[in-house]
């Protein structure tokens, strides 16, 4: 007698779907409802960024960035940015540092938020979702009063910032830090320590260490198999070695290390030393300063080429800027996280069912604008 | 007993057709119509609460309009009309490769299963349409009529979701059954009487009387009833096989228009048909808690509509707290935790009527 | 054995506690709702305003407007513009900073300098713009500007303009018959001299 097979079925999760975050193609072998390999197609969202970043000039560049990742886009001018003024070798004043971490932080905050009520909506619980939302809201007013815009800034200029802090933010900011200290006790109460949620994430999807190392995985999705690797530690730019903050590692909490609930949580511990860093920040940030002083009139960096790395919600993002010495940049090229977020995909879903797979997307906190520029 | 009334009524007012079968077709038929009033009249007003409470408790309001014209009334009241028209308005479409035949029964099959079982639902004194005396066993037979629907609709749309979802409906309906219907043996060993004016009738005398306190284990018999039958209508927690995020619609994906809108028709007739049985069977029907207080013949169908209105309240609440359950943990749940308790429950029932009498 | 126990435990009381949040929600909607009812209430709402009317904000982005009287066809904001959705032609004046009546041409801007370019044609796509704001910023007289905001003095805030065809939202800043009226400007001048 021989094993009995069954069929396999070939399903698609279309590029239409409610809940691959984006447009997303994956291609998904099944047998009844145990998944055999999942592989994803993308490709779907590709605007050829980095073509078009060779006819602009560097300033004008800025706007292309915050459309990459959309949902984190302060923290991809912040990478940009750096990387332009570390080939030029440009001084910033300190202000002007400050006023970026505080945006950087903030906009943290915002992005953690939505891919967490993201993933709730996900695994089916409709209310946390626009609870977050709601709190992400008043993030967005904030940067509506700097920059004017809600969700692609072209703020941080190379050299400084586009304006000023207006007046008041701070005390909007402190004042928006002290009601959402306890909204996060009321988001661990509703979701995160809900046994049905722990059923639906705790154990599933388990990243080993040396799995996610191998990969280049980065970010939360690092932090939560216990590696303690953080860029704005371990590879310090701007003013972060200023700040006292920790970096947020997994512990198994409700499981094995690694797994689904332990990225979700890690991203809400992360949420916790934002609101640290950014108390300090708002205190010590100088009062007064040009944030216009080191604009250079004309970029033009020298000769050479640079990579250079920032810590963004969704991870380890990657400049590589070539230049010869003229306004408009040779190269430029964008190494993404959620590019190696997805690409782990493939080894963590294995085995398990369909509403699995879900979960496990949504853990990993992909943006398609990033992984296909 | 409404229908032999009104034959009577019907005869004393015609006499010349009285004791004729066409007085008694037109006879059933009238409360039948009446029925589905109640159920259209349901559907409408669930759908607008189900809107304002999911609002409420997301800090949001909901629909609403505050002028007149294009907006849907104060308070978005005209709400649901306006949907109702956009659905009557769309497009139908059927899928090329779908069976037609099978495709156009489902709805129709699921609506069936669902307004079957609300002849037998008292929802007051003498309103029942049909007074049978193996009452909630016919409920508990009736009611798995939906599971055909179900599973016709997930097949005949030809696509792999909605299969998916029919399969793991069908699967979690049956299951669901067995605790539920464990648990209204609790009631019928207390009562000694299949029947549900009988059932109501033994709860007479104020909320003391009522079978939910009678026992602690006919406490927890409500609680496994209750969560077995939101599960059996495939609400949240238990509404895998609509789930938006995975499935995209499950077995309903590919209707469309006033198709679509009979499923939803169907759920929540079904939603109205088990709330008022655990009313009817646990909550003392259409009986007033306090005796004596608006206790008289009209009083009935209010307390039983308050009573339906509260439990469906609670479902609609648990839809906007939990999370979804996974399709194993589902049925996990059901055979290893609701079914033991159920028959502990059944067991603990009968040594408690021993001994305390 | 005991994990059975503890599981069911856990599931009633987390449930407990979830059910517990969302009443209080609920019934406290008067005092948590967010929703602003758009078109009735439009921007900001003042009982949740953050202290800020758009009035103070420091930039806005809402619709491109162009003073066209102010603009002195210096082709900065067209160079820098990342989709290069601005088009500008302009053409030679007679004589510089002089008024050339027949197409409504004004030789001086409000900020004093002479022009010495007519713009025959200010094409600004907005069904390209992406709304960087990237334009505002080199004009040096300050013409070119998104509504509202900072700018409300000059021009009332704009952010609804949708329009039935795409065509439409070519906005066309020159003075009609610039063109045409240049050329017999220029003609005549041909002529004349």
């Amino acid at each position: 007698m021989g094993v009995v097979h069954g069929e396999e079925m070939v399903l698609n999760i279309g590029p239409q779907h409610p809940s691959t975050h984006g447009v997303l193609r994956l291609k998904v072998k099944t047998d009844g409802e145990i998944i055999s390999e999942i592989t994803p197609v993308i490709g779907y969202l590709h605007r050829c960024f980095e073509k078009h970043c060779e006819n602009m000039t560097y300033d004008q560049v800025i706007p292309f960035t915050d459309r990459c990742d959309y949902l984190a886009a302060m923290a991809n001018n912040f990478g940009y940015v750096v990387a332009v003024e570390e080939l030029m070798e440009l001084k910033v004043p300190e202000k002007v540092e400050y006023i970026r971490v505080i945006m950087a932080e903030l906009q943290r905050i915002a992005s953690h938020l939505l891919a967490l009520g993201v993933y709730g909506l996900d695994i089916g619980a409709f209310t946390p979702f626009l609870f977050m939302l709601r709190d992400r809201e008043r993030i967005l007013d904030m940067f509506e009063m700097t920059c004017g815009a809600r969700l692609l800034y072209n703020y941080m200029w190379v050299g400084g910032v586009s304006h000023d802090l207006p007046k008041g933010f701070v005390e909007t900011a402190f004042q928006f830090l002290d009601y959402f200290e306890p909204q996060i006790e009321e988001y661990n109460k509703l979701l995160t320590y809900n046994k049905i949620f722990i059923e639906r994430t705790a154990d599933i999807g388990v990243l080993p260490q040396d799995v996610a190392i191998s990969y280049g995985v980065s970010g939360p999705n690092l932090r939560a198999s216990g590696v303690k690797w953080d860029l704005r530690r371990n590879d310090t730019y701007s003013i972060y070695e200023k700040f006292d903050f920790d970096v947020c590692i997994g512990d198994g909490g409700q499981g094995t290390l690694g797994d689904c609930w332990d990225r979700y949580y890690v991203r809400m511990l992360e949420i916790k030393e934002s609101v640290k860093i950014l108390r300090q920040a708002l205190a010590q940030m100088p009062k007064d300063g040009d944030v216009h002083q080191a604009l250079p009139k004309k970029i033009r960096p020298p000769k050479g080429s640079i990579y250079s790395r920032t810590e963004t919600p969704r991870g380890d993002l990657g400049f590589y800027i070539e230049s010869d010495g003229s306004p408009i940049p040779t190269r430029v090229k964008m190494r993404s996280p959620a590019f190696t977020a997805l690409s782990v995909l493939g080894e963590l879903a294995g085995g398990w069912m369909m509403s699995d797979v879900i979960s496990i997307l949504g853990s990993l906190d992909i943006v398609l604008g990033e992984i296909d520029r | 007993m409404s229908v032999d009334t009104l034959f009577d009524f019907l005869g004393s007012i015609i006499p010349a057709m009285e004791g004729s079968g066409l007085l008694l077709v037109i006879a059933i038929l009238i409360p039948c119509l009446l029925l589905f009033l109640v159920v259209a009249v349901n559907a409408i007003v669930m759908v607008y609460a189900e809107r304002k409470v999911a609002a409420f408790m997301q800090d949001r309001v909901g629909p609403m309009g505050q002028g007149v014209g294009l907006h849907a009334g104060k308070w978005g009241l005209l709400q649901t009309v306006a949907d109702a028209l956009k659905l009557l308005t769309k497009e139908d479409i059927i899928p090329k490769n779908a069976d037609k035949l099978l495709f156009i029964l489902a709805p129709f099959m699921i609506f069936i299963g669902a307004f079957v079982t609300i002849v037998a639902v008292p929802f007051g004194e003498n309103v029942i349409v049909a007074d049978f005396n193996i009452g909630i066993f016919y409920i508990l037979a009736m009611g798995s009529l939906g599971v055909i629907g179900i599973i016709l609709a997930g097949w005949s749309s030809n696509n792999k979701w909605s299969l998916y979802g029919g399969m793991r409906s069908a699967a979690q309906i049956i299951s669901y059954e067995i605790p539920a219907g464990l648990s209204i043996i609790v009631i019928i060993m207390l009562t000694g009487t299949l029947s549900m004016q009988g059932i109501i009738q033994y709860q007479a005398g104020g909320m003391f009387n009522w079978i939910i306190f009678a026992n602690p284990f006919s406490f927890i018999a409500f609680f496994i009833y209750f969560i077995s039958v939101v599960a059996e209508t495939n609400r949240t927690p238990f509404d895998i096989p609509e789930a938006e995020s995975e499935l995209v619609g499950g077995f309903h994906t590919e209707y469309s228009g006033m198709r679509w809108s009979f499923f939803f028709l169907s759920e929540y007739a079904n939603m109205l048909v088990v709330c008022a049985v655990a009313a009817a069977g646990f909550l003392g029907g259409w009986h007033s808690p306090i005796p004596g207080y608006f206790d008289s013949n009209g009083w009935g169908v209010f307390w039983m509509m308050s009573k339906i209105v509260f439990l469906i309240f609670v479902m609609m609440w648990f839809r906007w707290t939990f999370p979804r359950l996974r399709v194993d943990q589902l049925m996990n749940i059901c055979w290893k935790v609701f079914l033991p308790i159920s028959l502990i429950n059944i067991f603990g029932v009968g040594i408690w009527t021993l001994v305390f009498g | 054995m005991s994990k059975y126990f503890r599981d069911i435990y856990e599931s009633l009381s987390t449930m407990m506690t979830g059910l517990g949040i969302t009443w209080m929600h609920m019934v406290r909607i008067r005092k948590n709702n967010v929703t602003l009812q758009y078109p009735e209430e439009k921007w900001p709402r003042p009982e949740r305003n953050i202290g800020f009317d758009h009035s103070n904000y420091n930039v806005i982005r809402t619709k491109l407007h162009v003073d066209i009287d102010d603009c002195i066809g210096c082709l900065k904001c067209e160079r820098i513009c990342p989709v290069q959705c601005i088009k500008i032609v302009t053409e030679k004046a007679p004589v510089r900073g002089d008024d050339i009546k027949d197409i409504g041409h004004v030789g001086v801007t409000s900020n004093g300098s002479r022009k010495a370019l007519v713009v025959t044609r200010f094409d600004i796509d907005m069904t390209e713009c992406c709304y960087c704001n990237l334009c505002t910023y080199p004009c040096p007289e300050e013409c070119i500007y998104m509504t509202g905001g900072p700018n409300a003095d000059k021009h009332p805030i704009d952010y609804e303009f949708s329009e039935f065809d795409r065509s439409d939202l070519i906005y066309r800043f020159a003075k009609p018959g610039t063109k045409e009226g240049m050329n017999e400007v220029l003609s005549k001048d041909g002529a004349e001299s």
